[in-house]
C-alpha cells in the first residue's frame, strides 16, 4: 500500500508534465524540448524570492508567469515562425533543442551548477489511513490532481476548450471554419508553461532543483505521452502514473539505478506491440501525418 | 607542440564521429541521439580488450566495431517501421539503455572485467593502455596524433567511396522517396541496416582512439548530452555531403578555442561555449536548415 501510494504520488507529477507536453504535441505537433528549459528554470524565481525575504506566495505567482511567458515566447519568435515556412517535425525538433540548451546554460551561467533546494530543515510527516506521507508529497499529489481535473474540465466544458480539442483534431480544417489557430497555438504553448512550471515547483519542492534536471523529467513525460497515445489529452496522464507505479516498484524490488533502463525498456516494448498507446485510435503509422 | 597536437586528435576524432554520424543524419535521413552510446560502446570494448584480454590496438579496435556493429541491429531494425519523433524517442531509448548499462553493469566486490563488474559503474576503467601495434608502443602524444590522423584520413577515405557509389545513390534516393526506390526493386531495409552497421561501427573507432588516448573511460561519455551535441556539430555543420560535417567537427573545436582567447573562467566558458551551440542550432533551424555548407535540408 505504502509503495503504490508512493508511486501515484510520483506518477501525479509526471502525468502533469506529460499533459503539459501533450497540450502542444497533440495541437501542434512540435515536440516542445525547450519545456524542459521552463522546468529547470522556473524554481528559481522562487528560489530568488525565498533569498531576498518577499513573500514566497508572490515568488510562486511570478514563476508561473515566468513559466507561461518563456513557453510563449518559444513559439511566439520560434515555432510560429517556423510553421509559417512549413518546416517538418524534424526542424522544429532541433530547434526546441537549441532552445532547451540556450535557456538552461544561461540558467546555469545565472546562478551555477549546485543543487539547490527550496525548504528548509527535514519536511514534516502525517499518517493517513496508514500510510505515512511527507507534507509536501501531500501538496504535490494534491495540487497536481487540481490543476488536471481543472485542465480538464476547461476541456471539456469550456468553448475555448471545444477548439482546443478541435485544433488537436484537425487543424487546417479548424482554420477554414474562420478560427484563428495561430491564437489557439500561443493558447497551447502558455498553457503548457503553466503546467510545466507548476510540475517544476512541486518537485522543486520535495527533492530540490538543479540547471540540468529537466531534460530527465521531460524525456519521463514524453514516453508517458507516447505510451498514453498521441491523440488523446488522458491517455498521457494515465500513462504518467503508469510510470510512477512501475519506477517505484523497480526502485523496490531491484534498484533506483535500473529505473531509466526499465522506462525505455517499457516504451520500446509499446512502440512495437501497440505504436498508437494505450487510448491512442488503431491506426498504422503511415496513415498518420 | 603538444597543444597542437592534443588539438589535432581531438580534431580527428570528432571528424570520424561526425563522418559517420552524417550517414544517418544527412544519407539516411533520420535523427539519432545514440550516437554517443556507439562511441561509449568503442571505448569501453577497447578498455576490456586491451586490460582483460591483453589484445593489441588493432584487434581491440576490431571487437569494439563488431560490437557496435551488433548492438546496430537496435537502431536500424526500429528504421525499418519508424521515422520522425517515433525514431527519435527510440534511440533516445537506445541510448538511455546503454548508459545505464555503463553506468550500473557493476558490483563493487567483484574484480573489473567480470561478468558482475563489466564496467565499473560510475568509477569508470582507468589505466587502458596506450595504442601498440606490432609491438611498438605509441606512447608520445606526436605518435598518437600521426596514428588518429592516418585512421580519420582511412575513415574520410571509405566514406567518400561509400557515398559516391551506387550504394550511396541509393541511401539518397531512400531517403528522398522511400516508395519510389523500393517500387524500383531496391532493398531499402537491407540499405538502412548496412548504412547504421557502418556508422556505428566508425563511431566505436572514435572512441577506441578516445579511450587509449586519454587512458581512462567512464559512464558519462555515453551520456544524451554527448549524443545531443554530436547531432548539434553535425545539423550546424550541414548533412547530405562531404564538406559539412567537416566544417561541424572544425566549429566544435574552434569555438572553445576561441572562448580561450577570451581569456574566460573555465566554468563560464563551458556553458558560454554550449550556449554558442544551442544559438546556432536556433537560428541554423530557422535561417538555413541544411546548415553551414550541408546539402540535405532538413525536414
Amino acid at each position: 500500500m505504502q509503495i503504490l501510494i508512493n508511486g501515484l504520488i510520483s506518477g501525479a507529477t509526471i502525468a502533469l508534465l506529460a499533459l503539459a507536453f501533450a497540450s502542444v504535441y497533440l495541437p501542434t505537433r512540435v515536440f516542445h524540448i525547450a519545456l524542459a528549459g521552463v522546468f529547470a528554470g522556473a524554481p528559481y524565481v522562487v528560489w530568488i524570492f525565498g533569498q531576498n525575504g518577499w513573500p514566497w506566495s508572490a515568488g510562486v505567482a511570478v514563476a508561473l508567469l515566468a513559466g507561461i511567458a518563456l513557453s510563449f515566447a518559444c513559439e511566439l519568435f520560434n515555432h510560429g515562425p517556423l510553421d509559417r515556412k512549413k518546416a517538418g517535425q524534424g526542424l522544429h525538433l532541433v530547434s526546441s533543442l537549441g532552445l532547451y540548451i540556450v535557456i538552461v546554460q544561461i540558467v546555469a551561467l545565472a546562478w551555477g551548477n549546485e543543487v539547490k533546494v527550496l525548504r528548509q530543515g527535514i519536511d514534516s510527516i502525517c499518517t493517513l489511513f496508514g500510510v505515512v506521507v511527507t507534507r509536501s508529497q501531500l501538496l504535490a499529489a494534491l495540487v497536481s490532481s487540481v490543476a488536471m481535473l481543472g485542465f480538464y474540465s476547461w476541456l471539456r466544458f469550456s468553448n475555448l476548450g471545444l477548439q482546443f480539442r478541435a485544433l488537436a483534431d484537425n487543424p487546417t480544417q479548424l482554420a477554414l471554419f474562420g478560427y484563428n489557430t495561430r491564437r489557439l497555438r500561443l493558447l497551447a504553448f502558455a498553457l503548457a508553461g503553466l503546467l510545466a512550471a507548476l510540475s517544476s515547483l512541486l518537485t522543486a519542492f520535495d527533492v530540490g532543483f538543479d540547471p540540468q534536471g529537466g531534460l530527465h523529467a521531460l524525456i519521463l513525460a514524453i514516453v508517458a505521452v507516447i505510451i498514453g497515445g498521441r491523440d488523446t489529452f488522458l491517455g498521457p496522464v494515465i500513462a504518467g502514473f503508469l510510470l510512477g507505479l512501475v519506477r517505484t516498484q523497480v526502485a523496490w524490488h531491484l534498484s533506483a539505478r535500473w529505473q531509466d533502463a526499465v522506462t525505455f525498456g517499457l516504451l520500446v516494448m509499446f512502440l512495437f506491440f501497440l505504436p498508437n498507446g494505450l487510448l491512442g485510435r488503431k491506426a498504422r503509422l503511415e496513415a498518420q501525418a | 607542440m603538444n597543444y597542437f597536437f592534443h588539438l589535432l586528435i581531438f580534431f580527428n576524432l570528432y571528424l570520424i564521429l561526425a563522418l559517420s554520424l552524417n550517414l544517418i543524419v544527412g544519407y539516411c535521413g533520420l535523427l539519432t541521439l545514440a550516437h554517443a552510446g556507439y562511441f561509449a560502446v568503442g571505448a569501453y570494448t577497447y578498455a576490456l580488450a586491451t586490460l582483460k584480454l591483453g589484445l593489441g590496438f588493432f584487434p581491440a579496435l576490431g571487437l569494439g566495431m563488431g560490437v557496435a556493429v551488433i548492438l546496430s541491429f537496435a537502431v536500424s531494425l526500429p528504421a525499418w517501421r519508424f521515422r520522425g519523433d517515433f525514431f527519435v524517442m527510440l534511440t533516445l531509448a537506445v541510448q538511455t539503455l546503454i548508459f545505464s548499462l555503463c553506468q550500473n553493469w557493476f558490483s563493487p566486490q567483484a574484480e573489473l572485467g567480470t561478468w558482475s563488474n563489466l564496467t565499473n559503474g560510475p568509477l569508470g576503467i582507468s589505466g587502458v593502455p596506450k595504442p601498440a601495434i606490432l609491438g611498438s608502443s605509441f606512447a608520445t602524444i606526436g605518435s598518437i596524433a600521426g596514428l588518429s590522423s592516418v585512421l580519420a584520413v582511412l575513415v574520410g577515405l571509405i566514406i567518400w567511396i561509400l557515398v559516391r557509389s551506387p550504394w550511396g545513390r541509393l541511401l539518397r534516393a531512400i531517403r528522398d522517396d522511400e516508395l519510389a526506390a523500393r517500387s524500383l526493386g531496391k532493398n531499402s531495409r537491407l540499405v538502412k541496416v548496412q548504412a547504421f552497421m557502418i556508422a556505428c561501427s566508425l563511431a566505436a573507432v572514435s572512441g577506441a582512439i578516445y579511450c587509449s588516448y586519454v587512458t581512462y573511460i567512464e559512464p558519462s561519455a555515453a551520456s544524451i548530452d554527448e549524443s545531443i551535441l554530436l547531432l548539434s556539430m553535425v545539423l550546424v555543420g550541414g548533412v547530405g555531403n562531404f564538406r559539412g560535417p567537416v566544417i561541424g567537427a572544425f566549429i566544435l573545436l574552434a569555438i572553445p578555442e576561441l572562448l580561450r582567447l577570451a581569456q574566460l573562467p573555465d566554468s563560464t566558458a563551458a556553458h558560454i561555449r554550449l550556449l554558442a551551440y544551442g544559438g546556432l542550432l536556433v537560428l541554423m533551424a530557422r535561417f538555413r536548415p541544411q546548415g553551414l555548407a550541408g546539402e540535405y535540408r532538413l525536414e
